[in-house]
């Protein structure tokens, strides 16, 4: 182990006086200390102004007037999705599906995107995230250092020297990668930062420590690809070569092939399509707004007996209110049914998606960071499914207060005059129905399942390269 | 008694062609061996396969009479080795590239010692502390002649050892090769300077396509003959 260390020490020694390696490491320093700052920065003010704005939606919704409880169904309300400490490194799909959601009845709306701020750090600089420079940037740097690393010595010569001194191509290959092995646990350092940072915004430390595990994983296959190119292969040229090829076709290729092959096998609506094509469903289940529609007359037929009432007007309840919490109700089974195919199908395509991780550990590093940072697609989905439960909560809950604190005759009169619809509201204190949302990740052992798949391919992918470097290492003669 | 170095009709075929065929030899422990050839005769790999780097076809070679494919780290733990080229790292200093190889080799040598090795082969003192890459091909000769007066083997093997120095030089090296052998090292070195050769070899073997062709031998404390050595070798050479 101690010819290890040496040879790895002298590796450092070279880098260290060479100016195209200083240069390059100073490069990479600096868009790693400037996007970790500035992504950092945008996380936190991101993360405070969702949580002010949720807490400003609840205030608003509450402080509305005596009104009539339909209105305060299409008042609506915000649900917020506040961005993950880990989002400082990894914003996932935050950048792409948007952070919050207007609550009304009898709508799903879309996510939007809760505010336009990030277009003002620095233009697009801003999209470039820790995340695609340690995905992206670092195996580039790597193959930068490491591409010549034993083909050097076969070059100049000076490997002969080494095997006649007594070392064997193994002990060499464990010393130089001993020597990348470093470079990759400097390269950790800003990511430990930001891993720290983030728990002391809240994260697990379990999460945030998975997610500096796995990209160490995925930095040393990295490493132990570029190791065996440069014992296997016999000219530097051909080595930078391939390994930038390998680099193209597993950082770019394989993630551009891999999205559309996964959207074309499994062929999934967006939003806007899916809810085009329920449209039409829809229309079947009435008008929850005229209780006189024919849709609704086996209810009235239920309701008058359950209450042993000849006419609407007996019933001790508002039939009009009934019939729209009624309404809410078959019409969120539909816009769930729907909601739930099409997530269903964004998830099956993002599984297919990690598949292609076999193929290039690029898919898989990215696969592992949303999923541990709290920014993944079935977060996301969880987002949507939580902020429709509250949707269809407060809407029940104030359909519920039409049904049993609003007379039905006053209910009907509301647009006979001003007083009359002064006589037609509800106390604001109804309005209290609203549930708090606060909208949080994951707990870290559901994340580290749900990556449990990736994060296997990427091991499997560390063994495989390192076994190759073993091999190779054997063969080392001069 | 074992000789430190034998190869018994060692043979060598490498991408498809004959390099070595059926050359047997031994070197006598304090004996320098010199193999002298043309370009492609074969002698290099001759001393690679000594260090285990090449395997024979066919044949053995041996050191202290051990097979050195059995144990290919005992052999190169008794030799140290001079490459043609001089093969040592441009971006360290002397110091730096003797205390690292002498480091691997798992031979601890101070400052002082290194000195006094750099002194034997006259490297001069400012330059020891400068990086290799502005040094002369012969001052890296020298660096590279120091690491193998360093590691204290009992065999030597020197390929072209005179290569890129200057007359004086290749005298100084011709005198301290003679000294260690008299000291009790046994050396293998191969050359195509028949001169060279017939100033410090005990013994001369003139190697053609893979061949040993030729012997010659130092007598009655004389110095090989230059001339029936050059005629033998050009003999061979225009054959």
């Amino acid at each position: 182990m101690s010819s290890a260390i040496r040879i790895a020490r002298e590796e450092w020694r070279l880098w260290l006086r060479s100016k195209v390696v200083i240069a390059a490491a100073l490069i990479i320093a600096v868009l790693l200390a400037a996007t970790s700052f500035l992504t950092a920065g945008r996380v936190v003010d991101e993360q405070s102004q969702r949580l002010d704005k949720q807490v400003a939606a609840e205030e608003a919704f509450f402080s509305q007037p005596d009104r009539h409880p339909h209105r305060m169904v299409h008042y609506g309300h915000y649900a917020f999705r506040p961005p993950p400490p880990l989002a400082a490194f990894e914003p996932g799909v935050d950048a792409v599906t948007g952070q919050s959601i207007f609550l009304e009845g009898h709508r799903q709306n879309t996510a939007m995107f809760a505010d336009t701020k990030a277009s003002a750090d620095l233009g697009g600089f801003a999209t470039l995230s820790p995340a695609n420079l340690y995905q992206l940037l670092l195996p580039l740097l790597l193959i930068v250092l490491g591409h010549a690393l034993f083909l050097r010595e076969r070059e100049s010569g000076t490997l002969a020297v080494l095997l006649a001194q007594g070392q064997s191509g193994v002990k060499l290959a464990m010393g130089k990668g001993l020597a990348l092995l470093s470079v990759i646990a400097a390269l950790m350092i800003p990511l430990v930062a930001v891993a720290i940072y983030s728990i002391s915004l809240g994260e697990s430390a379990m999460a945030a420590s998975s997610l500096v595990f796995s990209y160490f994983i995925y930095l040393c296959i990295w490493g132990a690809l570029v190791l065996a190119a440069s014992i296997i292969l016999k000219q530097r040229a051909v080595s930078l070569g391939v390994l930038v090829f390998v680099w193209l076709f597993a950082a770019l290729i394989v993630p551009r092939f891999a999205i559309n092959a996964s959207s074309a096998a499994i062929d999934a609506p967006g939003k806007i399509e899916s809810d085009l094509i329920m449209l039409a469903e829809q229309r079947k289940l009435g008008d929850g707004h005229n209780a006189a529609d024919p849709a609704f007359q086996r209810l009235q037929a239920q309701v008058l007996e359950q209450y042993e009432a000849e006419t609407i007007e007996e019933l001790p309840i508002n039939w009009r209110g009934i019939v729209a919490s009624y309404s809410e109700a078959e019409l969120t089974d539909l816009l769930n049914e729907h909601a739930e195919n099409r997530m269903g199908l964004e998830a099956s395509q993002s599984r297919m998606f990690d598949l292609f991780g076999v193929i290039s550990p690029t898919i898989s590093i990215g696969s592992v960071s949303r999923t541990l940072s709290g920014t993944d697609l079935a977060t996301h989905h969880r987002f949507l499914r939580e902020s429709e439960t509250l949707r269809f909560n407060f809407v029940q809950a104030v359909n519920q207060v039409h049904v049993e604190d609003l007379d039905y005759a006053r209910d009907l009169n509301r647009n006979a005059s001003d007083e009359a619809g002064q006589l037609a509201r509800v106390s604001a204190d109804s309005w209290k129905v609203l549930e708090e949302f606060r909208f949080v990740s994951d707990a870290s052992g559901d994340r580290l399942s749900r990556a449990a798949l990736s994060l296997g391919v990427m091991i499997a992918w560390l063994l495989a390269s390192v076994s190759i470097v073993f091999l190779a290492a054997r063969r080392v003669r001069m | 008694m074992t000789s430190p170095l034998e190869a018994r009709s060692l043979s060598l075929i490498r991408e498809g062609n004959d390099v070595l065929d059926g050359v047997s030899f031994t070197v006598a422990q304090g004996e320098i061996f010199a193999l002298l050839g043309g370009n492609g005769a074969g002698k290099s790999s001759t001393l690679l396969t000594f260090l285990g780097f090449l395997e024979p076809s066919d044949g053995d070679v041996l050191v202290h009479g051990e097979n050195v494919g059995s144990d290919i780290a005992a052999a190169r733990s008794a030799i140290a080795y001079l490459p043609e080229a001089a093969s040592l790292y441009g971006h360290m200093t002397a110091y730096e590239n003797l205390d690292y190889f002498l480091d691997l080799a798992g031979k601890s040598a101070g400052r002082s010692d290194i000195d006094a090795a750099l002194d034997r082969v006259a490297l001069p003192d400012e330059a020891r502390t400068r990086r290799l890459q502005s040094y002369s091909k012969g001052m890296r000769q020298k660096t590279a002649i120091a690491l193998a007066l360093l590691r204290e083997t009992p065999i030597l093997l020197l390929d072209e050892p005179t290569s890129g120095l200057d007359p004086v030089a290749i005298d100084e090296f011709h005198d301290l090769v003679t000294a260690l052998a008299k000291g009790g090292q046994t050396i293998l070195m191969v050359t195509h300077d028949v001169y060279g050769a017939c100033q410090v070899a005990d013994r001369i073997g003139l190697l053609r396509g893979g061949q040993l062709v030729g012997s010659f031998t130092a007598e009655n404390g004389e110095r090989i003959d230059t001339e029936t050595v050059h005629a033998a070798f050009a003999q061979r050479q225009s054959a």
